[in-house]
């Protein structure tokens, strides 16, 4: 098959199934689901953020789409390859940051990246300017160490750089932020961002919202190998926080003592003096200002109470 | 490109190796240790040479009668074999290269898991098979390099000494390194395959060593026990009949390698004034027929044994009188010592058990690697 016919049919697959999909993915390991009928859809150039609490799955979904492991059911594919029928051909495109990164003490950080750059069939011209062009990136040009005497920090930033040796479409970054000071955390956030404006699909898998949240434009949310939500970080927020439906919350505080207030979308009120919480099956923020107005109150605030994303994330993890 | 692959992964096992400190140690060890046993036994050859040129002479200069009658009739000394001298090696072979193929086979995969460098190696575009392939590949490069210096070394020996091999010397010469090389891959199996089963280098390591001295020690001892247990009852000598007078010749020999001696004797026992007693002849058979039978059981055991395969293998290139005599120690004395190819087809089973063992070891290596949870 011609190099174009390749990247034309690549191109359409990805249309109709996003750079990264997986449909009904599941693993089971001695007879306990790790990832449990994971659909998941990730487009082109998204910054998607894998959130979910230690053991929910997260790596085994992430090894599964990297190629190193086989589901036990169900498909994921990246760029339309299906992952478990062709592994070389995804482990081609992509670039993976493992959890705790290692890599071969003997030998030099430029030595162990030529040793994976080699796979991809790069000259050695090819490979030393890619090499030094990283090396350069991760900030450990010059450093003659063997990767054996690095810091956690120094391992962490080498793995950022072999996980970018191929100049990948896709790339993987499982706890990216784990072993890094507070100027690495802000050098890899920059460092993130610049390869997503490059057109790169970026899928990060952390247990930290807060890191997330830095970079990340959509999330999921993996609980015990499900996928519990999808979305923009206050779309999967707003999903969490009303499992009985689409509640809404209004605050309101008033200059005189609150009256009594009668709209059928009212489920219940919280009073305290001049001040309520109100629950409602939809925003009547627009009703309850004209009825205030009508009976002469001065209002002094009146707002959607947003959920508190931490907090619901939280409540997410702990059940 | 899959060829590709399998030769990166093997090009960096093998730079490793070499440049490790723990291969460079043993291996100068070994070498050194080597030379020195080379060195004696190049003294040895060149006493047996002398003796055997002062013979040579002694027989030139006597009178053409002692060569046709009288007790020499027919005999002419033999020239010893510079193959002698590699029985110095052969028997560090069995220790030092031992413990040299476990040190560059214990942590191959493990080491891999405890750094965590296998994920990192796996997410790049190369399949489980070639890095395992590649692995054992390297390794036995590894060895075929501490191999082929320690011959290029015993050669230099020999030349610095002024022995130089004959063609059938110097093809013998290989075939030892060969048959070395494959003492050493079982042992390199071995420990490759413990690598990959066990989650720390440690307990592979403890795991090979429980398996070396249960193969070279052990199992020499089971097999011994075996034969005395399967053979039935050993065969008591006639009460009647006179014990018969020794006569002819008693051929003993005696032959080391490594921790383990073999003695083998041979006798042919004949009545003085009588003629064979019937008895007597009978008594001789069955203890032929047990002692035989002793020695196939004893000898399909130590078909599991690396140690016991490369000695006789080894042995029948250094030294094929005496394997021949310790593979049929009731058979014929061999008049002349054996060629090269006679010696060989004579331990047939044992070179096949030198290639079948490190295959069933590297075969369970590659299973082990291809199941192995990465998680």
């Amino acid at each position: 098959m011609s190099k174009s016919l390749v990247s034309a049919t690549s191109n359409l697959a990805r249309a109709e199934y996003g750079m990264i999909q997986t449909e009904n993915l599941t693993k089971i390991y001695n007879g306990k689901a790790a990832v449990d009928g994971l659909n998941l859809t990730v487009g082109e150039g998204e910054i998607f953020g894998f959130l979910g609490p230690n053991g929910a799955g997260k790596s085994t979904t992430i090894l599964m789409l990297t190629g190193m492991i086989e589901p036990t059911a169900g498909r994921c594919l990246v760029n339309g390859i299906e992952v478990a029928k062709d592994p070389l051909a995804v482990k081609r495109i992509i670039g993976y940051l493992p959890e705790d990164v290692g890599f071969y003490g003997n030998l030099t950080a430029e030595q162990n990246l030529d040793y994976f750059a080699r796979f991809y069939g790069m000259d050695a011209g090819e490979r030393s300017e890619r090499i030094a062009e990283l090396l350069n990136l991760v900030h450990l040009d010059g450093v003659t160490q063997k990767a054996g005497e690095y810091s956690r920090g120094m391992k962490q930033r080498l793995g950022l750089a072999q996980a970018l040796i191929n100049d990948p479409a896709v790339l993987f970054l499982d706890e990216p932020t784990a072993n890094l000071d507070p100027e690495g955390v802000r050098e890899y956030r920059d460092l993130v961002l610049a390869l997503a404006a490059e057109g790169k699909t970026i899928f990060v898998s952390s247990h930290i919202l807060s890191e997330v949240r830095a970079v990340c434009r959509t999330v999921g949310l993996l609980a015990k190998g499900k996928l519990v939500a999808q979305g923009t970080l206050e779309e999967v927020a707003r999903t969490l926080a009303s499992p009985d439906g689409d509640t809404v919350r209004i605050v309101i505080e008033t200059r005189e003592r609150l009256p009594d207030l009668d709209d059928p979308e009212i489920i219940d009120i919280e009073r305290n003096g001049n001040r309520a919480v109100i629950r409602a099956t939809t925003d009547i923020r627009d009703r309850l200002a004209a009825t205030l107005l009508e009976q002469g109150l001065h209002v002094r605030e009146m707002r959607l109470e947003e959920p508190d994303i931490e907090d619901i994330f939280m409540a997410v993890y702990q059940r | 490109m899959a060829l590709d692959r399998l030769l990166n992964v093997a090009r960096k096992e093998f730079s490793d190796h070499i440049t490790s400190r723990r291969f460079v140690i043993i291996l100068a060890l070994f070498l050194v240790i080597s030379a020195i046993g080379m060195h004696t036994g190049i003294g040895s050859y060149n006493d047996r040479l002398e003796s055997y040129n002062q013979q040579l002479q002694y027989m030139e200069e006597s009178d053409v009668q002692i060569k046709v009658v009288g007790p020499y009739a027919g005999w002419m000394p033999e020239k010893p074999s510079i193959m002698l001298i590699f029985n110095a090696m052969m028997a560090y072979m069995t220790t030092l290269g031992a413990v040299l193929a476990i040190a560059i086979g214990f942590d191959l995969v493990s080491k891999e898991k405890e750094t965590r460098s296998l994920k990192s190696l796996l997410s790049h575009p190369v399949y489980r098979d070639e890095i395992i392939n590649g692995k054992a590949l390297g390794g036995i490069a590894a060895l075929g390099f501490a191999m082929a210096l320690a011959l290029a070394i015993s050669l230099a020996m020999l030349l610095l000494f002024s022995i130089v091999p004959t063609l059938e010397e110097f093809v013998a010469i290989l075939i030892f390194g060969v048959i070395s090389l494959g003492f050493l891959l079982a042992y390199f199996a071995i420990a490759l395959t413990m690598s990959t089963v066990s989650r720390e280098s440690g307990n592979a390591l403890i795991y090979t060593l429980v398996i070396f001295f249960a193969v070279s020690t052990l199992l020499p001892v089971l097999g011994a026990m075996a034969g005395e247990a399967l053979a039935g009852e050993m065969p008591e000598p006639p009460q009647t009949a006179p014990m018969p007078t020794p006569m002819g010749r008693t051929v003993t020999g005696t032959a080391s390698g490594g921790s383990f001696t073999t003695t083998s004797s041979q006798s042919v026992v004949h009545r003085v004034n009588e003629g064979p007693d019937p008895e007597w002849q009978q008594y001789e058979e069955d203890m032929k027929a047990y002692i035989e039978k002793r020695l196939l059981i004893n000898d399909v055991t130590n078909l599991l044994s690396p140690q016991m395969n490369y000695y006789k293998a080894a042995m029948a290139v250094t030294n094929p009188r005496m394997a021949a005599m310790v593979s049929s120690p009731y058979g014929p004395t061999p008049e002349e010592t054996p060629g090269l190819a006679e010696a060989l087809s004579q331990v047939w089973m044992n070179i096949a058990a030198l290639i079948v063992f490190p295959s069933v070891f590297f075969a369970a290596a590659y299973v082990g690697f291809m199941r192995m949870d990465i998680r």
